[in-house]
């Protein structure tokens, strides 16, 4: 095991790294930028380095100043968390050429995932249904000729995309000119990288993603599916749940074995996702991440095991810790992603200081958060608050369970996703299951138009 | 780079010293170094040299230390813009060191890279924050300089 990790990242998911390294009797050295000088993430780590001002390109993206901190403070890992450096191959081979070990899987497999077309090249190739769809696409002339031979609707993507930047759906030849031309500056804008590529437009899927784990001896389990359709206008996600309501058996088992495959077929040696479309009875490769993902609580909530600890310890080379036929699914978990948005605005990022802040708690109940009162949310990052996770022997009393705890849970001084999930709770056609990626949409747009009335 | 395009440099420079309420402001690049300096009481002196600086990376921004526009003496600041490990300068300065020009007062070992902190021109170093061999983090405080 290791003696000394260094978490390259903030806020929560720092915390929760930091919790399961405490457990497994690792050290930690936190980072942080000068904004989050007062975080809980820097109190509670053993050790501490700042690593550059607020915006995240000279902190927590600092490669030299972080790798310097690992160096200097004798870690011998670094836990990327999510977003920032989890996926950034580069920063795992450096990590290796300075003798620190990337908790994560191997740089050339966060290579070709990374690259979404690659992805799915590979994918397709191991017998993983993919969506079909284009290569880059070099002109706009290429994307009306793979728009004409797919059929309408069609879906452009980055191929160095994620969290909804760079994609447009287009319906009709006359869109797709005006959606090419805003979607790669978009993704030039965001990811330095402005290819795209078109599939085609799967209507009112439902988004479910398999858990997966693996070590460096070839072993891989799959720690079931997250429903993970409740998405905004943007496609990021707002409420997470496992197991996904209202699956077959065998479209579940399907997706398990799809994904125990592409796992395979990349030798995956860390705990990792499949993300997938689901339309009726068909699946849809969509990306794999090689990151543990933020809704991953809900996993462990429903099979009581700790992915973080797990990822860990593959990492500093043991086995994993537990078979297959160990891991059976019990009840049903959900998350409320707590952020600091409007809601009613299009989630619109809130930006202040958090006068008041109380967080439920209670059985079957469980926070991971960084928030306290006094904390000032700076404008520079993701705007995560907390993140609540209910678990409940039926789905009905988890989502009970949730309703009850998002109305303990009292943020002030910023708007946040409280009252929005809290309405999701009580929603019919979310306690119904198996609804679209359309839902959050739909019911976003009536709860503004009722925070309007209401003002 | 012409000297119109110097002057421009120097006067964007000064402007932005003075916006900023700083009292010193160094651009180091590969063959170009700018300094201003700027006394709270006169209007922004500045100095411009060209210099081949071996290290273009090491710039610093030093703050005003609670100082006011009546301060006698307003200290300035060094900070730490790397990771690493400080290793002082020989001869090494101490709280009241006189230096009758620019020098090097420490660098900042960082991936095997040494990056100099300079004193900026002359002054009196009223404090020294760091020990030789001290790890230190982004925008720790290295030392303070009076003008």
């Amino acid at each position: 095991m290791f003696k000394k990790l260094l978490i390259a990242n903030r806020g929560e998911i720092a915390m929760r790294v930091n919790r399961a390294a405490h457990e497994l009797g690792v050290e930690t050295v936190a980072i942080f930028s000068e904004a989050d000088r007062t975080s809980l993430h820097v109190r509670n780590a053993d050790e501490s380095f700042c690593v550059g001002p607020g915006p995240v390109a000279r902190s927590y993206l600092n490669i030299p100043n972080i790798i310097s901190a690992a160096l200097i403070s004798g870690a011998d890992a670094i836990h990327p968390g999510y977003g920032f450096l989890a996926e950034n191959a580069r920063f795992a081979e450096i990590c290796a050429d300075h003798g620190l070990t990337f908790v994560g899987p191997a740089p050339e497999t966060i290579a070709s995932m990374g690259d979404k077309a690659t992805a799915k090249a590979i994918m397709s190739a191991a017998g993983v249904p993919t969506t079909p769809g284009t290569d880059i696409l070099a002109s706009v002339g290429d994307a009306l000729a793979a728009a004409s031979d797919l059929g309408y609707p069609v879906m452009l993507k980055a191929t160095a995309g994620g969290g909804g930047k760079g994609m447009r759906a287009v319906r009709t030849p006359e869109e797709l000119e005006h959606a090419f031309a805003t979607a790669q500056a978009e993704a030039e804008a965001n990811f330095k990288d402005g290819r795209l590529y078109m599939e085609k437009l799967i209507e009112r899927p439902r988004h479910v993603e398999v858990q997966i784990v693996g070590d460096s001896f070839g072993n891989v389990v799959h720690v079931g599916e997250r429903d993970c359709s409740v998405q905004k206008p943007s496609h990021q996600k707002l409420v997470e749940e496992a197991p996904a309501p209202g699956l077959s058996d065998a479209v579940r088992s399907k997706l398990h074995e799809v994904a125990l495959s592409a796992a395979r077929a990349v030798r995956y040696a860390s705990a990792g996702t499949l993300e997938f479309l689901v339309s009726g009875t068909d699946v849809y490769f969509m990306e794999m991440n090689t990151r543990i993902q933020v809704e991953h609580p809900v996993t462990e909530m429903l099979y009581g095991v700790d992915l973080v600890k797990e990822q860990i310890r593959v990492a500093a080379g043991e086995h994993l810790s537990f078979r297959q036929a160990a891991l059976v699914p019990r009840g049903h978990a959900i998350e409320c992603r707590i952020n600091a948005e409007e809601a009613a605005h299009n989630f619109a990022p809130a930006a202040g200081t958090l006068s008041d802040v109380a967080l439920p708690g209670g059985f079957g109940v469980r926070v991971d958060s960084h928030a306290y009162a006094g904390l000032a949310v700076p404008p520079f990052y993701d705007s995560l608050l907390a993140k609540i996770v209910t678990h409940g022997s039926t789905r009905d009393e988890a989502i009970d369970r949730m309703h009850a705890a998002l109305g303990d849970t009292r943020i002030a001084g910023v708007n946040t996703t409280v009252d929005i999930c809290r309405r999701i709770m009580r929603d019919p056609i979310f306690r119904a299951g198996g609804f679209g990626i359309d839902f959050l949409p739909a019911l976003a747009a009536t709860f503004a138009s009722a925070s309007a009335v209401a003002r | 780079m012409n000297w119109d395009e110097t002057l421009e440099r120097v006067r964007s420079a000064a402007e932005f010293c003075a916006s900023a309420g700083l009292t010193r402001f160094r651009i180091d690049e590969e063959n170009l170094a700018i300094e201003v300096r700027r006394s709270a009481r006169v209007p922004a002196p500045v100095a411009a040299s060209a210099a081949a600086s071996p290290n273009g990376g090491a710039a610093v921004l030093p703050s005003t230390n609670g100082s006011t526009p009546h301060d006698e003496h307003p200290a300035s600041v060094l900070k730490a813009e790397f990771v690493g490990i400080v290793r002082l300068s020989r001869p090494s300065v101490t709280p009241g060191t006189v230096l009758s020009e620019d020098r090097e007062l420490a660098y900042v070992e960082s991936l095997g890279i040494r990056n100099p902190i300079r004193s900026g021109g002359p002054g009196r170093i009223s404090a020294v924050y760091v020990s030789d061999g001290e790890p230190v983090g982004y925008g720790q405080p290295l030392f303070a300089i009076e003008a």
